[in-house]
């Protein structure tokens, strides 16, 4: 599992964040950082989660 | 498909949103209302609101957005559904516009780029790290009632906890707070005549603009010569696209800060006193293992208060939405009070329940990209505030009827009487 963020689109909202904290995060300069990238497997319906709920489409699961 | 009807020819729906008596009454007289179109007509379009600010003519009506799940849909279809003609459902003249919405009434690339840059100060992490200072101002607020036995809790509680949270934030001195809290008091309370104290709207509201602008013009300035560490030097050092912000866009920041870090959670906090006065048997719950259990109490108090009752767009384009054909500059305006009390989503939305969990109510938004920003401070500032009332006042009180604002946007309380045994500070 690999998440692909798209920065242009990304507004920092960090509703990522309250969904899945060890995978997202908006740091201290207001950028979203994924802690995580390639998070495991157990991951999954979280992830998922944070994906679907991400307003702008900034978040993306690729395999 | 078909092309939609236009505003002009379309009936208006026989339930009322749009009188002035509808929006002087209570939550509950409104549910009433809400409930039936939640569950015949949930997309519903209705004349436009009694007594505007001034006259539009090309104000035709709006439709109504009264389930949880459509609330949601439109939040998240920012492409389809703007906010940059306006997020309150009276139609404002420009200037009213650009000088008090901020980015709240941005639409992206430019809203994008303009929230993140304001993002770095509402971090979890930013958060945890000024939640001594927001500790200390409830604290202070407690301090300044806490010998008088009874006070009226909007003026001496409620309004002051987020003020000076928001003003430490931003970077606002004392001198200036007083005048910012009833300046901002006015642009959701226009049309309450206790609020307005029998002035003209209009003017008032101008003039209140002005007072707001020339303190954020002359803070500004101060902060480009002298750069402190708040969000007021954040906005006077940031680029976007290169470019610094204009002190117009600064000033219409400040303003948008001012208001929606004051006047909501405000409300939040009177409505919560009054339910925790109400419910005792849900005071005790919560007060028999306060610290555990007020994270779950605070987001029940936000959905009871729904502090913002309703926030407009403007349909970008002839669409469809729950089976509704929306036409080309329509108005669209969600009604969180109703979401709110949606029983497709709540059990038992009537029954205050300090444990409710999970608890998605939409009082910070449906989850698109103008959710609410403060949503963090306002938590721990409603948890700050009912853990020193509950701990250092036990017995307070709301004694007697609270008088609530009249008006489409705020769920406002003008004032309401708390007794207490008098307590040494």
């Amino acid at each position: 599992m690999r998440i692909r963020h798209d920065d242009a689109r990304c507004a920092s909202l960090g509703i990522c964040e309250t969904i899945a904290p060890t995978v997202f995060e908006v740091a201290e300069d207001g950028a979203l950082r994924l802690l995580d990238p390639t998070p495991d497997e157990s991951l999954r319906a979280l992830v998922d989660e944070a994906v679907a709920a991400c307003p702008t489409g900034a978040l993306r699961l690729v395999d | 498909m078909t092309a939609p009807l236009s505003g002009l020819d379309r009936p208006y729906d026989p339930a009322d949103l749009s009188s002035h008596a509808f929006w002087a009454g209570t939550a509950a007289d409104r549910e009433v209302v809400f409930a039936e179109l939640r569950r015949d007509r949930p997309v519903s379009w209705h004349q436009p609101v009694e007594g505007p600010l001034f006259d539009d003519p090309e104000d035709r009506g709006f439709w109504a957005i009264v389930r949880h799940a459509d609330l949601v849909e439109v939040t998240r279809r920012h492409t389809d559904f703007l906010s940059g003609q306006g997020i309150v459902f009276d139609s404002m003249p420009a200037e009213l516009l650009e000088a008090g919405q901020g980015f709240i009434a941005l639409d992206p690339p430019r809203h994008t780029k303009i929230r993140r840059l304001l993002t770095s100060a509402f971090t979890p992490r930013q958060m945890a790290r000024i939640q001594d200072r927001i500790v200390a101002n409830a604290r202070r607020v407690v301090d300044g009632i806490a010998e008088k036995g009874e006070v009226d809790f909007v003026s001496d509680v409620a309004a002051l906890v987020p003020l000076h949270n928001v003003c430490d934030m931003v970077g606002v001195p004392e001198e200036h707070r007083l005048t910012i809290l009833h300046e901002a008091e006015l642009v959701g309370g226009w049309r309450d005549a206790e609020v307005m104290h029998g002035q003209e709207p209009l003017p008032r509201l101008l003039q209140a603009t002005v007072t707001m602008l020339t303190i954020a013009m002359e803070l500004t300035e101060q902060r480009r010569s002298h750069p402190e560490d708040d969000l007021l030097t954040a906005l006077v050092q940031a680029e976007v696209d290169g470019e610094r912000l204009t002190d117009a866009e600064i000033a219409s920041f400040f303003n948008l800060l001012m208001i929606a870090g004051t006047d909501t959670t405000r409300q939040s906090t009177s409505h919560g006193m009054k339910a925790l006065t109400d419910f005792p048997d849900q005071r005790d719950w919560l007060t028999a293992d306060l610290d555990a259990r007020l994270p779950s109490a605070v987001e029940e108090v936000v959905r009871w208060a729904t502090p913002i009752m309703t926030f407009r767009r403007t349909a970008a384009r002839d669409c469809e939405l729950a089976g509704q054909q929306i036409a080309q500059g329509d108005k669209v305006v969600m009604f969180y009070a109703a979401a709110n009390w949606d029983t497709e989503v709540f059990d038992h939305p009537e029954r205050l329940d300090l444990s409710r969990s999970p608890n998605p109510h939409v009082s910070f938004g449906g989850g698109g990209i103008h959710h609410c920003l403060g949503n963090q401070l306002a938590r721990r500032q409603l948890a700050a505030t009912f853990a020193e009332l509950l701990t250092r006042l036990p017995d307070i009180h709301v004694v007697g009827e609270p008088t609530y604002s009249s008006g489409t946007f705020f769920h406002g309380v003008n004032a309401m009487t708390v007794r207490f045994t008098p307590q040494a500070r």
